[in-house]
């Protein structure tokens, strides 16, 4: 042996020391048996802020006098008794105050674990060794995964109620569907079996009346029932335009009582209607309005028995105006009050049984008036103790009132037609290419003392208008060679002299809100869906006379 | 090797005041009162720990470890399974709902901080009764089955031993997490604690 050098134990101590003071990727403080500070490496330093010639020789909970106040300095008791001492990130936070970059982990103190160990020598205690490790990091990023595992799960749970939603509402379309078939088909079947009995002949008087008295109220029935559904698509669809004018609602319920009061009056029921003139004018679409009252009153009148009542009240409540509408009939559950208004819901299947309709009426009418900025709610005291329907309106003050009341009414569902004189010796233009509907049209305005021209096609339309000057044209839409189109389109072309602004309207199974636009928009003053009844046909020829004043 | 009465008795009152400290410890740290259950205990040969552990922790263990030496030498453990563990931590250390739903790191600690308490609390408790220090290692945490914990105690080594098995539950906040605190002891360091205890439990029988 020639060299001599540093024995193992002293290399290794030097090893030791130099990793402690200066490589270790933790804080590593070592106090005395009195907890003065011996040993305080550069980590503590750079993360501390303090230097060791500052520590070093102190009592730590002097250094430190917050130990005390947290009750942390029992720890360092303990293990000067012999344990070793593990302090949690979550329970305690820190051990050492610390500051870090707020910016990027949301602390403002490091986050730490900590363990203090006894150091022994010949069986005692003559010291404590503490490591500190920040794990401010590992914290936030554990915070963060448990965030995006807590967002996971609320997307899962998300995922499955709107996927449960879908079914319900798929499962809902499926019943809708088998019910609408059902509900075209009942009437369909008296429509036949009694026009098969029709055709086959020999029927008495008495009952040739009745077949053509159901077949009529069948057809009745199932029409109602096909512009339902459509104002049902249409608004689903947000395809549902309103024409909206200042109305006066008085004239409108009372159409809509007349038009129903036979019905009523059939069953039995009383049907009053008490309606404030000084309701005021609300801003809406008078068809749609009309419609909502009469779908209430048909609802009340299918579910009120003979001698009941039904109440139609007007009266302004504050800003807004209420319609109430109120039988003494079979009422309704309270659990089911809320499901009122839905489609395709009636109290039970049994009741649909009796009473028939698919309930699409009170869904119509919640949609309709919800559409004119108002409310309805129903209210039932119980089975048996009748409803309540309250419909609310915003009410419209004065201004603008003077545009008047719109279009006609139209009431529905009246045999008997009622003629304004003012249509007497009216000269209307007719078009269509189907006979029994030009007699139909010929029959009821003649019946009103009209005076009818008929024309099969538009070139024999367009003849007429030059040489006969009519007051108003009703045209069809869908004729062989030129339509009602082009027909409208030649005679918008006339100089107003020759009739180029006559009045028209154009009659037309093209029944969806983009036809009617598109109606509107070539040359027509009304788009009327057919079928019509004759009294919708007189109003319609009314209106198209009133205008004949405007220009 | 089995228990009298009488030294049950003994142990389970000692192991008691135990408890009584680490309640009262962990009440102070988490703002909550914090109850140990008065201990069940019994001894039972290493070689049937598996099934005397078993139906109670089904699944995954979490066990916080520390080797204890001295005169008394041997293995301390807190058992809690998975569910008991999470709970535990989350009864401890938050509004008490349950956040997580795996033993994240913060989690592991906070169990190996209440298992150090614990387990420096009753083998604090037999050092000082049989006037000996004994000294701990640093706990440590580990998930694993009951079977691969075991194994790992009772691998390689000479000579039978015994387990001292407290069976406890920490009561928090109207919440029970039930655990086992297992100190596993060759049979001179049993024998050695016994006789103390019996000794101590004379003197207590006398003042």
């Amino acid at each position: 042996m020639t060299r001599t050098g540093p024995d193992e134990e002293t290399l290794l101590s030097a090893a030791r020391l130099r990793w402690m003071n200066d490589l270790a990727g933790h804080g590593i403080l070592i106090t005395d048996a009195a907890l003065r500070v011996r040993a305080w490496n550069r980590w503590l330093e750079e993360h501390g802020g303090l230097g060791a010639d500052a520590v070093v020789g102190r009592n730590l909970l002097e250094v430190y006098p917050e130990l005390e106040k947290r009750g942390l300095d029992r720890h360092y008791k303990w293990v000067l008794e012999g344990q070793t001492r593990i302090l949690s990130q979550r329970l305690h936070g820190h051990l050492l105050p610390m500051p870090t970059d707020a910016s990027l982990s949301g602390f403002s103190e490091m986050q730490q674990t900590a363990r203090i160990s006894p150091l022994i020598h010949d069986g005692r205690v003559i010291g404590t060794l503490t490591v500190v490790e920040d794990v401010t990091e590992r914290v936030a990023r554990e915070a963060e995964l448990q965030a995006q595992v807590d967002a996971r799960t609320q997307a899962l749970a998300r995922e499955k109620a709107a996927r449960e939603e879908a079914e319900e509402a798929n499962r809902l379309k499926d019943e809708f569907l088998a019910t609408v078939s059902h509900e075209l088909r009942t009437p369909l079947t008296s429509i036949l079996g009694w026009s098969n009995m029709l055709l086959a002949g020999g029927l008495s008087e008495e009952v040739r009346d009745r077949a053509l008295e159901t077949i009529h109220r069948n057809a009745q029935s199932q029409n109602q029932l096909i512009s339902d559904l459509l104002d049902v698509s249409r608004i689903v669809s947000g395809k549902l335009r309103l024409d909206l004018r200042t109305v006066e609602l008085p004239a409108i319920i009372e159409s809509a009582v007349e038009a129903t009061r036979p019905a009523a009056e059939a069953k039995g029921v009383r049907l009053t209607a008490v309606l404030d003139p000084r309701a005021g004018p609300v801003n809406g679409d008078a068809d749609r309005l009309q419609q909502v009252i009469w779908n209430l009153l048909t609802n009340a009148i299918k579910f009120t028995p003979a001698d009941g009542q039904i109440l139609v009240k007007l009266e302004r409540a504050g800003s807004q105006v209420e319609i109430t509408v109120r039988d003494s009939g079979i009422g309704i559950h309270p659990e089911f009050l809320p499901h009122i208004f839905d489609r395709f819901r009636q109290a039970d299947p049994a009741t649909n049984r009796v009473h028939g309709g698919m309930g699409l009426g009170l869904s119509i009418v919640r949609q309709l008036v919800e559409l004119h900025g108002g409310a309805v709610r129903a209210e039932s005291e119980g089975a048996g103790k009748g409803v309540t329907f309250v419909i609310s309106l915003p009410f419209v003050s004065f201004e603008g009132a003077s545009e008047g009341a719109g279009r006609l009414p139209l009431a529905a569902g009246q045999l008997e037609i009622n003629c304004p004189p003012s249509l007497q010796g009216l000269r209307v233009l007719v078009v269509d290419d189907e006979a029994d509907t030009l007699g139909m049209i010929r029959a009821v305005l003649e019946h009103c003392k009209m005076e009818v021209i008929t024309a099969g096609s538009a070139s024999e339309a367009l003849g007429a208008i030059a040489q006969l000057r009519p007051d108003v044209l009703l045209s069809d839409l869908g004729m062989p060679g030129e339509d009602g189109y082009a027909l409208i389109a030649g005679v918008r072309a006339l100089p107003a002299e020759r009739g180029g602004r006559i009045p028209a309207a154009a009659l037309t199974a093209y029944v969806r809100a983009e036809d009617r636009a598109k109606v509107l928009r070539s040359g027509f003053q009304l788009h009327v869906p057919k079928p019509f009844g004759p009294q919708e046909l007189v109003a319609v020829v009314a209106n198209l006379a009133g205008r004949l004043n405007e220009g | 090797m089995e228990l009298t009465e009488r030294q049950r008795d003994a142990v389970s009152e000692l192991i008691n005041i135990a408890f009584a400290r680490t309640g009262a410890a962990l009440s102070e740290l988490s703002g909550h009162r914090v109850l140990l259950n008065p201990p069940e205990v019994s001894i039972v040969p290493t070689t049937d720990l598996p099934a005397a552990l078993a139906n109670f922790i089904p699944g995954e263990v979490a066990s916080i470890h520390q080797v204890f030496g001295g005169p008394v030498a041997g293995d301390a453990l807190l058992l809690l399974n998975h569910d008991g563990a999470l709970r535990l931590t989350d009864l401890l250390t938050t509004d008490g709902q349950s956040h997580s739903s795996r033993l994240d790191e913060s989690a592991r600690e906070v169990l190996t901080e209440v298992g150090n308490i614990l387990l420096n609390a009753c083998l604090g408790m037999f050092g000082n009764l049989l006037d000996v220090r004994v000294s701990f290692s640093v706990p440590r945490l580990h998930v694993e089955t009951l079977n691969e914990l075991l194994g790992s105690l009772t691998a390689g080594d000479g000579g039978p031993r015994y387990a001292l098995v407290i069976y406890t539950a920490f009561q928090i906040r109207d919440s029970s997490v039930r655990g086992f605190l297992v100190m596993i002891l060759s049979v001179a360091s049993l024998d050695r604690l016994i006789q103390e205890v019996e000794a101590w439990e004379e003197r207590q029988g006398r003042s």
